[in-house]
């Protein structure tokens, strides 16, 4: 990858779920160190892309194509694209009792590391680098031990995928309707943890439906995705004039 | 000579008996039990240790504690007392309890554990089979007898020294007074080709509280009968039981729970996984009798299969002649959730620990439920193994 080299970039994507047209030639591109918002209304295809962009079996590509730091991201397997350095924060984080989070959290680092052929992470350090985050996060220490998202309110789950996105320290992070279901403080606390990552070399896309996670986090992009193509893109001001106008003026004009 | 059951008789559809049909039905010789080669799990701390070896008890193995409630016995001279303690209705389910009768008929030793009212006592009994099944049968047999308020642990272990094709009848009978409490953990992991087959029944006085904890493993044919009889007033039966099929292993489960008495409580919790041409059967029977307003009884049953030849039946049963009850139950037979298994992909994890983790995770709720840290540590090791995938799970393993 150079660095004129796109972070992400998405050509004329069209998708299928369940027999659906849902995504009808969208295109995006993220450059490294932006934060792009994408806003739009329910059923827009905004957690489709999400998950055509996560690999999530079930959807079937019907054209375009995705490049992620220049590779071909749709012909690699879901794990390949987290290893590469893609994260999908979830809208509905699956609780897997049994598995505790420390676990997860180590496996996913440690499968990171195999694949770019650096050794395990040292069990002490690893531990002190996930105290610092949680801390961040405003996370009691005995969510380690739990099983994921175990008996999680719908805060902590998200708080939870925040977490886990900042241990992994992904190129693109893909946060779908992060903050949803999150009362102001815990909105704040994710917020802090997604500003914490922004940096020069990494990209955020964030998906959301309402204005007011970017208040706290601000992006360099808002686009506005209608019947599954980007309607209209501009930045953060885009998002105020929504909030006030509405999705409708958008698919007006569209 | 007792008929021995079949796979027409009600409920044992689904048993694997054609080892058992072939087995020499004589005990094992006292003299084919050679114990040098036998290496045993480490003690437990805070128990008495039980060894028996092809049914017969090994002193040289065996470390029992001197003032210990439990005493070897003639099968001749045990059981008169107890089996008069037993309900009428359990002792005449014929095709149930043929093999219990078997054992009571071919065995020769029995272990009796009586610990006295308000003692408490733990005890580790470890059954070894290491005769190939032409040499003979084993027929391991205990009886427990739990004084008023007593409170007796066991750890109960049945595993093989080689991997001989062994046959194994083992026969438990608890009685438990009012107030007492048995917490009774089973773990078998027989060799491969060996075949077990054990009946467990249980009557438990009022106020007094069962627990039975058990886990599957090994074995190409297993099948436990468990009855149980909640006969005194808000007696209790927790049964947790948990199992692993693998190759072309067949784990066959009979429970009957019989509530005959007021306010008795029943919780059961069954989990199984089934991979390659694994079989599983849990038959989970509860019956509340008329005499038992204010029954509570809760089945969770589930199975996953994860192989493409793998197969499950499970049957809950309700049997209910009172209204004043409260019921609950849920079977499901199903495979690995796609929506946690994307989860893990998506944080990089390769598919096959994602999978592994998930059968790691069903199966956890009988894991966590064993009480004894020491034991429980060493089932997740042997979990871990029948995953095929000791190396994945290590992070979860250990106290």
């Amino acid at each position: 990858m150079t660095a004129a080299t796109p972070l992400l970039e998405i050509s004329n994507l069209s998708a299928k779920v369940g027999g659906k047209n849902v995504l009808h030639g969208l295109s995006l591109t993220v450059n490294a160190g932006e934060v792009h918002a994408i806003m739009g209304p329910n059923g827009s295809g905004k957690s489709t892309l999400a998950y055509v962009l996560a690999g999530r079996p079930g959807y079937e590509i019907t054209g375009g194509g995705v490049k992620f730091q220049g590779r071909d991201l749709l012909t690699m397997e879901p794990e390949e694209r987290a290893r590469a350095g893609m994260f999908l924060g979830f809208q509905y984080p699956v609780e897997i009792p049994g598995v505790n989070n420390v676990y997860l959290l180590k496996a996913a680092v440690n499968a990171k590391r195999k694949a770019t052929g650096q050794p395990e992470v040292d069990a002490y350090e690893f531990l002190q680098l996930v105290r610092g985050k949680m801390k961040l996060m405003q996370m009691d220490e005995s969510f380690l031990s739990r099983g994921v998202n175990e008996g999680f309110s719908g805060g902590e789950k998200k708080r939870n995928e925040i977490l886990q996105m900042l241990v992994l320290e992904p190129a693109l992070a893909v946060l779908d309707e992060t903050d949803s279901g999150l009362d102001i403080d815990a909105l704040k606390v994710v917020a802090r943890g997604v500003n914490s990552l922004r940096a020069a070399d990494r990209g955020v896309l964030l998906i959301t439906h309402y204005q007011r996670l970017l208040d706290h986090i601000v992006p360099d992009q808002v686009h506005v995705l209608a019947r599954g193509r980007i309607a209209r893109s501009g930045d953060k001001s885009l998002a105020h004039e929504l909030e006030k106008r509405g999705y409708d003026w958008v698919l007006e004009v569209a | 000579m007792i008929a021995l059951p079949t796979n027409k008789d009600e409920n044992w559809r689904y048993a694997n008996l054609r080892p058992l049909a072939k087995a020499k039905a004589d005990a094992v010789a006292a003299e084919a039990a050679t114990h040098a080669a036998i290496t045993l799990p480490a003690a437990l701390p805070g128990y008495e240790r039980w060894v028996f070896v092809d049914g017969r008890f090994a002193a040289d193995l065996s470390a029992p504690a001197p003032d210990s409630c439990a005493a070897l016995l003639n099968a001749r001279d045990a059981g008169e007392d107890f089996s008069a303690m037993l309900d009428a209705a359990i002792a005449t389910e014929g095709a149930d309890l043929a093999l219990a009768r078997v054992n009571g008929t071919r065995g020769d030793q029995v272990l009796h554990i009586a610990p006295p009212d308000g003692a408490e006592a733990n005890i580790e009994l470890t059954f070894i089979a290491s005769a190939g099944a032409a040499t003979g049968t084993s027929y391991p047999r205990v009886q427990v007898h739990a004084g008023r308020g007593a409170h007796l642990r066991i750890v109960e272990r049945h595993l093989s020294s080689g991997s001989a094709d062994s046959a194994i009848n083992a026969a438990f009978d608890l009685a438990l007074r009012a107030d007492a409490t048995i917490d009774h953990c089973r773990l078998q992991n027989f060799a491969d080709a060996a075949s077990a087959y054990d009946t467990l029944l249980a009557h438990v006085g009022e106020r007094a509280t069962y627990r039975l904890r058990t886990i599957t493993l090994g074995g190409l044919a297993s099948r436990s009968t468990i009855l149980v009889k909640l006969a005194g007033r808000a007696a209790r039966c927790e049964l947790t039981a948990g199992s692993i099929a693998n190759g072309i292993q067949t784990h066959d489960v009979f429970a009957e729970i019989e509530h005959s008495n007021a306010d008795t409580v029943t919780r059961e919790l069954y989990r199984g996984i089934a991979t390659d041409r694994g079989k599983l059967g849990f038959n989970g029977k509860m019956i509340v009798r008329e005499s038992a307003p204010g029954a509570d009884s809760d089945q969770s049953l589930k199975t996953l299969l994860t192989g493409t030849g793998a197969e499950a039946s499970i049957r809950p049963q309700l049997e209910i002649y009172t209204d004043k009850v409260r019921a609950k139950h849920g079977a499901t037979t199903g495979k690995l959730d796609e929506q946690m298994l994307f989860y893990l992909l998506s944080r990089g994890i390769d598919r096959r620990t994602a999978q592994t983790l998930l059968q790691w995770a069903f199966i956890e709720d009988v894991i966590s439920r064993m009480d004894c840290a020491p034991l429980r540590v060493e089932i997740e090791l042997l979990v871990a193994a029948q995953l095929n995938e000791v190396s994945a799970l290590e992070g979860l393993l250990g106290p």
